[in-house]
């Protein structure tokens, strides 16, 4: 019997599972992205369209599922799920780039004068104790001379002065220096800075009238206020520190549930203590009451004598 | 998309411990990966941290949604649970009932549930609880609110309201369109 004739009208009925083009199509699996790099051929293209884009659709969709049946499977409860690999095609960022930082007042200067930045080291080199300390901070080399168990005293020095003192202050001074410097290049940074900080006097002042603001004299160009923004936390936060912020949050609704059934029972306090101080110091407070009381009762002798005296008249 | 200010957050935990209570922990604090809650055009979502990022590169107006929606916030700030959230309640909740198969179908059309239909219900539950309604064979089919403790349904008459409708899986038909 020749089945030639069956197998052939089957394979006629139903395409081949692989796909043969001149130029391969390129699948990237974790997307579920297939291309097709091939030149469009014009005749079945004029011929019919329809046909022919159901036809390119079908050899891209039999080429993505031929790929998504070679990966390895996960069984889960919906049945096998297939693991996409991660995806080769790049894709562009929906955000611009982040800003560069305003460069400090120090790097433009370093910048001008073609200085190169060398990075120092935290830690350095003691000579005298032969190891490794650091800079600054714990047991830094900057805390040297203050915490040194002998220091000299220069001649003619003030009977009051203090070597340990004046380095140490001569070193917060640095500190703080540095922290003004810094907050400058902050404030230079940011826009504005001055100009943004005069806006924000006039605004003030402009609604700091009776109406507030709204039948004064308009100058000219002179722009709406605008209000301030609202802000929120930043989408990406580490992902400890959002649920340890939800954590707290729950347990504080539940000690607010708490604190509504821990009221105090009115018969506890029968008598108003801020009240009573109140009328017993006549007033004047707590302090001053604790106060006469002591003074009163290193008088009380005093006056039980004067009583004394006074039954003997 | 952002995560949720700090009163967001309590509108969205006090309407899910209407139903979980206590095991509203169990959602955020999970041992198999971290969880969030992400807000995106008002409707919130429990997401994982994973999807999270990738969706941070997606821009708003382009992010039709992630993860599952837990509910959305209405206008005046108050948040409403969508039936979407199920999955989670049902695994989580604290009360239950069971509603008898001839009254499926008028609360998957989005009725209340009356006496007649009620099967079993969880014992002691309060009045005004949220709870989650089951078929018969175990299959949650939405959520509501009771209407009477669990003590005064005893004398109630057959057509009286029991279970007050909030979601049920009906709305994945009758609200496609709104409800992810």
């Amino acid at each position: 019997m020749d089945v030639s004739g069956i197998i052939a009208s089957n394979a006629a009925k139903y395409k081949s599972i692989t796909v043969e083009k001149e130029t391969p199509l390129v699948v990237d699996t974790g997307l579920l992205l297939v291309s097709d790099h091939n030149p469009i051929d014009e005749d079945s293209y004029n011929e019919n369209l329809e046909e022919h884009l159901q036809n390119l659709a079908r050899d891209g969709v039999q080429e993505l599922f031929a790929s998504l049946f070679a990966l390895p499977t996960q069984t889960s409860e919906d049945g096998p799920l297939a693991q996409l690999p991660p995806p080769t095609t790049p894709m562009p960022r929906a955000k611009p780039l982040p800003k560069p930082k305003p460069p400090t007042k120090w790097e433009q200067f370093a910048a001008a004068k073609g200085i190169q930045h060398r990075k120092r080291d935290k830690r350095e080199w003691d000579e005298e104790r032969q190891e490794w300390v650091n800079r600054w901070g714990r047991d830094g080399k900057n805390k040297q001379l203050e915490e040194q168990w002998i220091t000299e005293v220069p001649l003619h020095a003030d009977v009051d002065h203090d070597p340990r003192k004046v380095a140490r202050d001569e070193r917060k001074a640095r500190v703080a220096k540095n922290q003004k410097q810094q907050e400058a290049n902050l404030a230079r940074g940011s826009q504005g800075g001055r100009k943004q900080e005069i806006e924000r006097t006039m605004a003030t002042t402009r609604i700091s009238t009776a109406s507030m603001g709204k039948f004064d004299k308009k100058l000219d160009g002179e722009k709406k206020v605008r209000g301030v923004k609202r802000k929120f936390d930043p989408t990406e936060k580490p992902m400890e520190e959002e649920k340890s912020a939800s954590l707290a949050l729950l347990s504080r609704m539940g000690s607010d549930a708490k604190k509504t059934r821990r009221e105090p029972a009115p018969e506890e306090n029968v008598v108003n203590v801020r009240k009573a101080v109140r009328f017993a110091s006549k007033g004047r407070g707590g302090i001053a009451l604790g106060a006469a009381s002591a003074r009163g009762r290193g008088r009380g002798g005093r006056g039980g004598g004067r009583g004394g005296r006074g039954g003997k008249r | 998309m952002r995560p949720l200010t700090e009163d967001e957050s309590r509108a969205v935990f006090e309407k899910l411990a209407n139903y979980i209570g206590k095991n509203l922990i169990h959602l955020i604090d999970r041992p198999d990966g971290a969880y969030c809650f992400r807000l995106q055009k008002d409707r919130v979502y429990y997401v994982s941290e994973e999807s999270m990022r990738l969706s941070i590169s997606v821009a708003r107006p382009n992010l039709v949604s992630l993860g599952t929606c837990f509910g959305k916030f209405s206008k005046s700030g108050k948040f409403k649970l969508h039936i979407t959230a199920l999955d989670y309640i049902s695994k989580y909740a604290k009360y239950k009932v069971w509603i008898k198969p001839n009254g499926e179908m008028p609360f998957l059309y989005g009725n209340h549930v009356l006496k007649a239909h009620l099967g079993r219900i969880t014992e002691d539950t309060p009045e005004h609880q949220g709870v989650v309604v089951y078929s018969m064979s175990d299959m949650p089919l939405g959520f509501g609110v009771t209407a009477r403790a669990t003590v005064d349904t005893r004398k109630l008459d057959p057509t009286s309201i029991i279970i007050f409708h909030q979601a049920d899986v009906g709305e994945y038909l009758r609200d496609e369109d709104t409800l992810f």
